[in-house]
This record gives structure tokens, sequence and C-alpha cells, in this order.
């Protein structure tokens, strides 16, 4: 979606986008001969259908040159994990598990969009293996037993 | 004034330009993959994740490096039929590392993660009407996923599609045309139109189907010894090579609830493991035709 200043037949640029509040998008434009500004106001279903292609709106031509899975976690991170409704219900399963610091800079390099459905089924298995504390050993555990 | 196609860009968020990053980030992270094989029907409940498991042990057992990943959200069997239901998504080198069973197939299935009869959900800021967005999210999540996952080097990835037709299509140009398919059927004539409307779907896009795979066909009899029709002769020919007949064997079910492989003596993994080959066979040949 583009859009164009009529009066100077100039396209508008994005100022700036905040993020969705009760499912809307406000998107600011302006024209950059006349500086005049418009807002974009979406719906929730309009907001849901730009989550659902995973990418991100606001402006920021960089985080658009960006590649590999860590740029397109980030680009993500507008929609944040698509499953976190389902995860705080799945979460109540596997309570009383904890983390070492070392274990959850480790979770960093998945990408974000699974990270919390990743560590949930981590915590599932430390608990269903009866360690209550995750660490790199539980991880490399696990790794070992998958083939990973 | 100006038309949309006179203005370079979108005004700051470059989507045009983020989607094709996502594509380059999957094209890199299956740089490794020799052949992407998608296993798919149009038809449902005809065997696509059992023949998909199947293949990939047989070709496992010629030698070849395999993964599946499982694109079937809604139905994700490929964790059960691995065996990998309890293993969980750990980081690795690069992105996720890869599940692999006790014969070294990799499995990415969300059935690693979900309870069995729980759904795949999806946040939402709509309020339900989940028809609206809910395929785009699915196409975008495949995407994070083969982009986001250390595949490593691959002889074969394939691909479980869920059924629909007209799905089959959208996948077919989502993974593009260096992903091959190959179609399952059962003999009924029900089915085999089905999967004919699939192949006629299929034609519009730049999609190379290698054949189809005859799941059901006839059952072995171990009193006579021999495979009786399960069902009626079916009148519609498919336009398309048959790679195999494979008989129903309770055993191939039984095993894949356990997740372990069929027996190979057993009449179902003697055929899949002939229609592997010639899969095999066939995808080799394309590559030297290519060279």
């Amino acid at each position: 979606m583009k859009f164009l200043c009529v009066s100077c037949d100039e396209p508008m640029k994005l100022q700036s986008a905040k993020p969705p509040e009760d499912g809307s998008i406000n998107a600011l434009f302006s024209c950059p001969t006349c500086s005049h500004q418009i807002a974009m106001l979406t719906n929730p279903h309009e907001t849901q259908l730009v989550q659902s292609l995973g990418v991100k709106i606001g402006p920021g031509e960089a985080a658009a040159q960006g590649d590999g899975a860590e740029s397109m976690a980030a680009r993500a991170e507008a929609g944040g994990c698509p499953f976190s409704g389902m995860i705080a219900e799945m979460e109540s399963r596997d309570g009383g598990v904890t983390w070492t610091e070392d274990a959850l800079a480790r979770l960093e390099r998945i990408p974000d969009f699974v990270r919390p459905m990743a560590k949930q089924g981590i915590e599932h298995y430390a608990k269903t293996n009866g360690h209550a504390l995750i660490d790199d050993a539980v991880m490399e555990e696990a790794r070992g037993r998958f083939g990973m | 004034m100006k038309s949309y196609f006179d203005i370079t860009g979108d005004g700051g968020s470059q989507v045009v330009a983020q989607v094709e990053a996502q594509q380059q980030a999957i094209a890199d992270a299956l740089a490794g993959v020799r052949y992407k094989l998608a296993v798919a029907s149009g038809k449902g409940g005809v065997g696509k994740s059992t023949m998909t498991m199947a293949l990939a042990r047989a070709l496992r057992h010629e030698g070849q490096k395999v993964a599946i990943l499982d694109g079937d959200f809604n139905g994700p069997c490929q964790a059960r039929l691995a065996g990998l239901e309890t293993a969980p998504w750990i980081p690795g080198e690069r992105g996720l590392a890869l599940p692999h069973n006790r014969e070294g197939i990799g499995v990415l299935s969300f059935g690693s993660l979900l309870p069995e009869a729980r759904p795949l959900e999806f946040d939402s800021v709509a309020q339900g009407d989940e028809q609206t967005w809910r395929a785009t999210r699915e196409f975008a999540t495949l995407a994070q996923l083969m982009a986001g996952v250390d595949w490593g080097t691959l002889d074969v990835l394939l691909f479980d599609l869920p059924p629909g037709a007209e799905r089959t299509r959208q996948f077919a140009q989502f993974l593009g045309a260096d992903t091959v398919f190959v179609l399952v059927t059962i003999p009924s004539d029900l089915s085999r139109g089905v999967v004919a409307r699939s192949i006629s779907a299929l034609e519009s896009s730049d999609t190379r189907v290698l054949g189809y795979v005859e799941n059901m066909a006839g059952y072995y009899c171990r009193g006579c010894s021999e495979v009786r029709p399960l069902f009626p002769a079916s009148a519609i020919e498919l336009p398309i090579p048959c790679l195999g007949a494979i008989p129903f064997d309770p055993e191939l079910a039984a095993s894949g609830d356990r997740g372990e492989a069929t027996p190979p003596d057993h009449p179902a993994a003697v055929e899949i493991a002939k229609t592997a080959r010639q899969i095999l066979e066939s995808l080799n040949a394309s590559t030297s035709s290519q060279s």
C-alpha cells in the first residue's frame, strides 16, 4: 500500500507506526514536499492480515535490508510470538522448572517467533525427565537423545 | 497523477523487500538440500503422512540423508510417526537444531511440541474470523521455519502437505519450481477423482509432478499369498506415472503408531522400497538431464 499527496503528486513517507492497540495500527505518513500529514488507522482484521505476513511495519529501511533467521526473527517481533496465548495455557503443565542464565542466553539462538514455544517444550522435557533446573547439561542431554 | 507503479518502495516499511528477504533466508537455509520432495494428494485420509515417513525410511535405507518438514500444521503426525513426539526444539549452531530419530531421519513437526489432542492456535487481534488470515499466517510460519532451522546437508527434504487440491497448488507456488511433487491416492474413484483435480491444479504452475503412489492397492492375503483388491477397479485414468502400488498392511499403521519402521519383509515395506528407489532414480535422472 502506498500513499500519494495529491496536491504535490509526491509519494508520502512513513514517519511512525504505533504497535497495535486494541488491534489497530496507527501509521503516520507525511508529504516530503508540503509536510501534509495523514494517519492510516487499521481495523483489527487489517492488522491481523499484515501480522500474518510475518513482516514488520514501521519506518527504517534498514529493517528490510538484512537476511537470515536472526533478522527474520527481528522483523517478526512486530507481531511477537504468534502462539503466546496457547503457550500461556500450556505453561501451567510444566511449572516449577527454573533456568540458569547460560541456558536462557542459549535460548536466544532460537528464532523469536517460536522461542516461547521451544522454551515450553524444553521445560516439558526437563520435567518429564526429572530435572528441576534447566542448564546447558540438560540441553546437551536432549540434543544427544534426539540426535541434534 | 502518479500511479502505484510510478512510486518506488512503499513509503517506509518496505514490506515487499521484507518478503524478498524472507525468500532469500529460506534459500540460504536450504542451500545444502539437494532435492525437495513434496508429498501431497488433494484428498484427505489416503495416507500421505504415513507414506511420507515410509518413503523417508526407505530413502534412508538407500543411504540418503533425509529430513521431513511437517507442513500439515493442523494435523501434524510426523513427530509420532518418527518416534519424536517428545523431542524438544533446542537451539543449534544456527537457529533450531533438527531432531533426528533412531534411524537418523530429521523431523521438524509441531507434533513434537503440542499434545496430540491440542490444535495449533495462533494469536489474533481480530476477534475470530480466522478464515480471513489463517492460511496467510500458516504460510508465513512455514517460511519462518524453513529459514530458521539448521537443515545442514541433505539429499532429500520431504514436505508432508495437508489435503485440498487448491492448497496443493498454493504449496506448489510457495515452495517454488525446484520442489518436485509426488501425489498419493487410494484406488477408489472418489480419491482418484480428487487427485486428478490436483494434477489439473498443478498444471497451471511450473511444478514438476513425478507421479503418483497408489496406497491401499489391495491387501495381502496370507491365506493364499496373493494381493487381492480392496476397491472396485477405477475408471479414472491419471495422466501421470504410477510410481508404486502399496498393498494395505495393518502393520504399516501399527508400526507408524509406535514410531517404528515396518519390518522390511512385509509386503507394504517391499513395495515402498521399490517406490522410493524409483523416485530416487527419477530425481537423479532429472539432475543428470539438466547438467
